[in-house]
């Protein structure tokens, strides 16, 4: 474990600078088989972020602008007329792909969003009658700009809820800042990169993640947070099962990187603010303010 | 739930009247059979006319529904007919709580230790039902140990209250009192079989408890009613109350005994004290004939404090007494005269007249019996002539009437002879069983004395078993039914006094807890105004709940693992840090190592092996002992 993600990490914070915790997180999501949401001001390093991450895993990528004028096919693809043999062909949309960079999603209408998130869950796409599986692994990795920018459409709590977890980056520390103004140009680097996890070993890790166990006491813990979340008057709805599943895995996932086989509760308290924030709080960027009370008062023994 | 309520109605079959009962029991077995075939419940207009009907008994049997009898009897019946139309949860809720009441009329007619644990008992039973309709429980035996434990939780309260709620000294509700109450007991009348209904009744009639001696079972004369006046089949008491004599003592002689009387609830005003009282005090009164009466109501308990002698000189006789103990009714037969004069009657002594008589009685064919068939003319020539078997007031009344044509005045006195002595409470129990009739002579130099011809049938003569001929001939027992039959079994018997003596301090403490002991009580508690009373009230009231509360609460808690007891004792023994609710191990940790660097390597392994024991899967029995070796040995100084 330790010999195939320590590199890996090590790469990726070549690349965005003073951002360890957050390309942790964004690992963690992708080995517990998340998809994942960054969400941030234009130009924090979203894009460069997911770029290094989709060449490090390897895995075939590509990326899709989302613009006010994107359409569901632009996304899926559509059916094209051959004309040399006479009949209709479907020519596969940029979805079908391993690893998705979704950029700026909540600038596209809901109409082309929900085409990639439905994509999400159900894992194939359904185009005039006809199924197509979309490639194992399948994460898909979403950027979008704060609600409070011009020309976005704020995705649904329902779709919010189909991104294991939500990132922000922020902006880089004085030092961080100095490295990057020094230094080459992020896309060369990126361009660069070698393959840092093979296949293989994602899928062993993403199966390791499974494997990893969790007592009743932590149980016990994960349940008062969901309760919590569910009492408590700071949030307008509290978890869903589904995301009280996420916040398992992720922990799990966590638990994984910090090199243990059972999940502690320092795991779980690790991920909470990227795995709970968007769900208790959609349009609230500051996901450690959201999660702070549940931290502060859900006791631990 | 049915048989729950059979048992609650079943007491009530001694006082309620029989068709009415009847009427319930026939309701009852009704729906009982209707659990099988449903199809057999009657329709709106058969329960309907039996509503009708059961209006009609009730009018013929008690006029009314007011009164304790016949209150009772609305309940009972409306129970019967409310069984027959159980539709929705509501009406098992009904008929439930209806049968509470029942249960509670119960002790309007008994008040025993026995009826009182019946109850409890019968009210499990009923409280089990109302579990089983909640549906907390399925099966019959969890459910009578939730009902069990209801009982149980409730019993401290209930002892509170009874202590301390306000007692008002009850205003006698005259129409539970007017009605006659049919407490079995002597009669203003004696007819020569009458008593022997009462021979058969173990009920208790009063207890003695002596200040020292007892006397001796053939001393054990309880003096009741004196029976003067004769029409030839009944006798009564004379008119004559109060004469000169009421104001006189008999010369005593001989040993005192003082003894506490504890009366059982009577219709009349007689106290049965010991041949022959002295010293009494209010509301005791004498009467003439050396009778002892309570101006205070007869129907409750009460406790008397007299001294008696048994041995006494009355002297003189009264002309009134001299007139009313020679009265006949008409002329003695001829039959009766030739009897008398063959026995010496008319020119021997009276004390000779006497022996004779116990002689003629011993020899001739004379039977004891508790059964004796009635005689309706002329019973005493019958008894004498014909039949020959008696009860004691067969030979009392014959030998008074012999004793009056002999020209000797002589009168029938009732009451109670003997009495089982309980050694458990060290008391004598003295029951209906025991209720007697003997005879009281004129003498001249000894005043009145007694004499009880039942003595002289031989006990070989007594037409019963041998237990009873030997309890005749010893005199521990005048009267023998075959509940006292038993008792001669030794372990019984002792089981029997046992419980006496625990019915008796039941009384005393229970029953007999009225207003002034109850303000006793309260002195000694320095309670004096309502306001204390209730503030004590609400105050261990609820404390017993919060007592209670805790305590099922606390069953119900999770037991903490051991593992987290240990961390928190780990986590006090820190100084300068504390743990935040939600602050997982390692990051409090990581504080205390800052705050105490030189235990750092301590606080890291305990809590290593804290996280271990919680966390990690099939962590062994030695981690935790380890644990609590490095909790135990950890300080910080």
């Amino acid at each position: 474990m330790e010999n195939s993600l320590t590199p890996l990490l090590n790469a990726a914070n070549q690349i965005i600078l003073g951002k360890d915790r957050q390309i942790r997180l964004a690992v963690c999501c992708l080995i517990a088989k998340g998809h994942l949401l960054i969400e941030d001001i234009p130009g924090v390093g979203k894009t460069t972020l997911s770029h290094t991450l989709a060449r490090l895993f390897g895995l075939d990528y590509q990326r899709i602008q989302f613009t006010s004028d994107i359409l569901p096919a632009d996304i899926i693809g559509s059916s094209v007329f051959d004309a040399e043999r006479h009949e209709f062909r479907f020519h596969h949309g940029p979805i079908f792909n391993q690893m998705i960079l979704a950029d700026e999603i909540n600038r596209s209408t809901p109409k082309a969003q929900s085409a990639l998130l439905e994509a999400m869950e159900e894992e194939q796409v359904t185009v005039e009658g006809q199924t197509y599986p979309l490639p194992k692994p399948f994460f898909v990795i979403a950027t979008q700009n704060p609600s409070h920018q011009i020309g976005t459409f704020p995705l649904p709590e329902s779709q919010l809820d189909r991104f294991l977890m939500r990132i922000e980056l922020g902006y880089p520390n004085r030092e961080a800042e100095r490295a990057l103004l020094q230094g080459e140009q992020r896309h060369k680097i990126i361009a660069e990169l070698p393959v840092m996890l093979a296949p293989e070993q994602l899928n062993a890790l993403q199966q390791a993640v499974t494997e990893i166990y969790a007592s009743p006491a932590l149980l016990d813990y994960v349940q008062n947070i969901i309760d919590f979340s569910r009492q408590s008057d700071e949030f307008s709805a509290g978890l869903s099962p589904r995301g009280g599943l996420a916040l398992l895995t992720a922990s799990k996932a966590w638990a994984l990187m910090e090199q243990r086989h059972a999940v502690i509760p320092e795991d779980v308290q690790a991920v909470l603010a990227a795995v709970a924030g968007h769900r208790l709080k959609a349009g609230s960027t500051d996901a450690a303010s959201i999660v702070a009370p549940i931290l502060e008062h859900v006791p631990v023994v | 739930m049915l048989i729950a309520l059979g048992l609650i109605t079943l007491p009530h079959s001694q006082h309620l009247p029989l068709p009415l009962f009847l009427f319930f029991v026939v309701l009852w077995t009704w729906r009982f059979i209707a659990i099988w075939k449903p199809e057999w419940l009657p329709g709106k207009i058969t329960v309907f006319l039996l509503m009708l009907a059961a209006i009609g008994l009730l009018y013929s049997q008690h006029q009314g529904v007011l009164g304790r009898a016949g209150g009772t009897s609305l309940f009972v019946v409306a129970l019967g007919l409310k069984l027959l139309e159980i539709r929705g949860t509501r009406d098992i809720y009904l008929i439930v709580f209806l049968g509470f009441i029942v249960a509670a009329t119960e002790f309007l007619y008994q008040q025993n230790i026995v009826m009182a644990i019946y109850i409890v008992l019968v009210c499990i039973f009923l409280l089990a039902t109302l579990i089983t309709i909640n549906g907390l429980h399925a099966k019959i035996s969890p459910t009578l140990k939730k009902a069990g434990i209801i009982v149980l939780q409730a019993m401290p309260i209930a002892a509170i209250i009874f202590v301390l709620f306000p007692r008002i000294e009850a205003p006698h509700f005259k129409w539970l009192d007017a009605e006659k109450n049919q407490v079995t007991g002597l009669s203003d009348t004696l007819e020569p079989g009458a008593i022997s209904e009462l021979g058969l009744s173990p009920e208790l009639v009063f207890r003695v408890k002596f200040d020292g001696d007892i006397p001796p079972p053939d001393e054990r004369y309880w003096r009741g009613p004196v029976f003067t006046y004769t029409d030839g089949k009944r006798w009564r008491e004379s008119p004559n109350r109060f004469f000169k004599r009421y104001m006189d003592t008999p010369r005593f002689k001989g040993k005192a005994y003082h003894y506490t009387l504890l009366m059982e609830p009577q219709n009349k005003p007689w106290v049965f004290a010991l041949e022959m009282p002295a010293h009494f005090e209010a509301p005791l009164q004498r009467n003439s004939f050396y009778q002892l009466i309570t101006t205070k109501d007869p129907t409750q308990r009460a406790e008397y404090k007299i001294t008696s002698y048994t041995h006494f000189n009355t002297g003189y006789l009264t002309k009134t007494e001299l007139k009313d103990t020679l009265q006949l009714p008409g002329k003695p037969s001829e039959r009766i005269v030739k009897l008398v004069k063959q026995l010496g009657g008319f020119d021997l002594k009276p004390e000779q007249f006497i022996a004779n008589l116990f002689n003629y009685f011993r020899q001739e064919n004379f039977f004891y019996t508790l059964m004796p068939k009635k005689m309706e003319n002329k019973p005493i020539e019958t008894f004498l002539f014909e039949r020959r078997y008696g009860f004691c007031s067969h030979y009392a009344t014959a030998f008074v009437y012999l004793m009056r044509v002999a020209d000797i005045p002589a009168r029938v006195i009732g009451g109670y002879q003997g009495g089982e002595l309980n050694e458990a409470g060290n008391f004598l129990e003295v029951r209906q069983a025991n209720a007697h009739a003997w005879a009281e002579v004129w003498l001249h130099d000894k005043g009145w004395s007694r004499f009880d011809p039942t003595t002289a049938i031989a006990p070989e003569r007594v037409e019963q078993t041998l237990d009873i001929e030997q309890q005749i001939a010893t005199r521990t027992l005048t009267i023998v039914t075959p509940e006292v039959l038993h008792q001669s079994m030794d372990w019984l018997k002792q089981a029997k006094q046992v419980l006496g003596s625990v019915d008796y301090s039941w009384q005393r403490w229970i029953i007999n807890y009225n207003r002034t002991s109850q303000q006793g009580i309260f002195k000694h508690l320095g309670i004096k105004d309502l306001k204390t009373i209730i503030y004590w009230l609400l105050v261990l009231v609820g404390t017993v709940t919060l007592i209670l509360a805790r305590f099922i609460l606390k069953n119900k808690a999770q037991p903490v693992d051991p593992a987290v007891k240990l961390y928190r004792q780990f986590c006090q023994k820190i100084p300068d840090v504390t743990l935040n609710p939600g602050e997982a191990p390692y990051r409090f940790a990581a504080r205390c190592r800052q705050a105490h660097p030189k235990q750092a390597e301590t606080i890291d392994r305990i809590i290593q092996l804290f996280v271990k024991i919680r966390y990690y899967p099939n962590s062994p029995k030695e981690t935790l002992e380890q644990l609590k070796k490095q909790v135990d040995h950890f300080s910080c100084t």
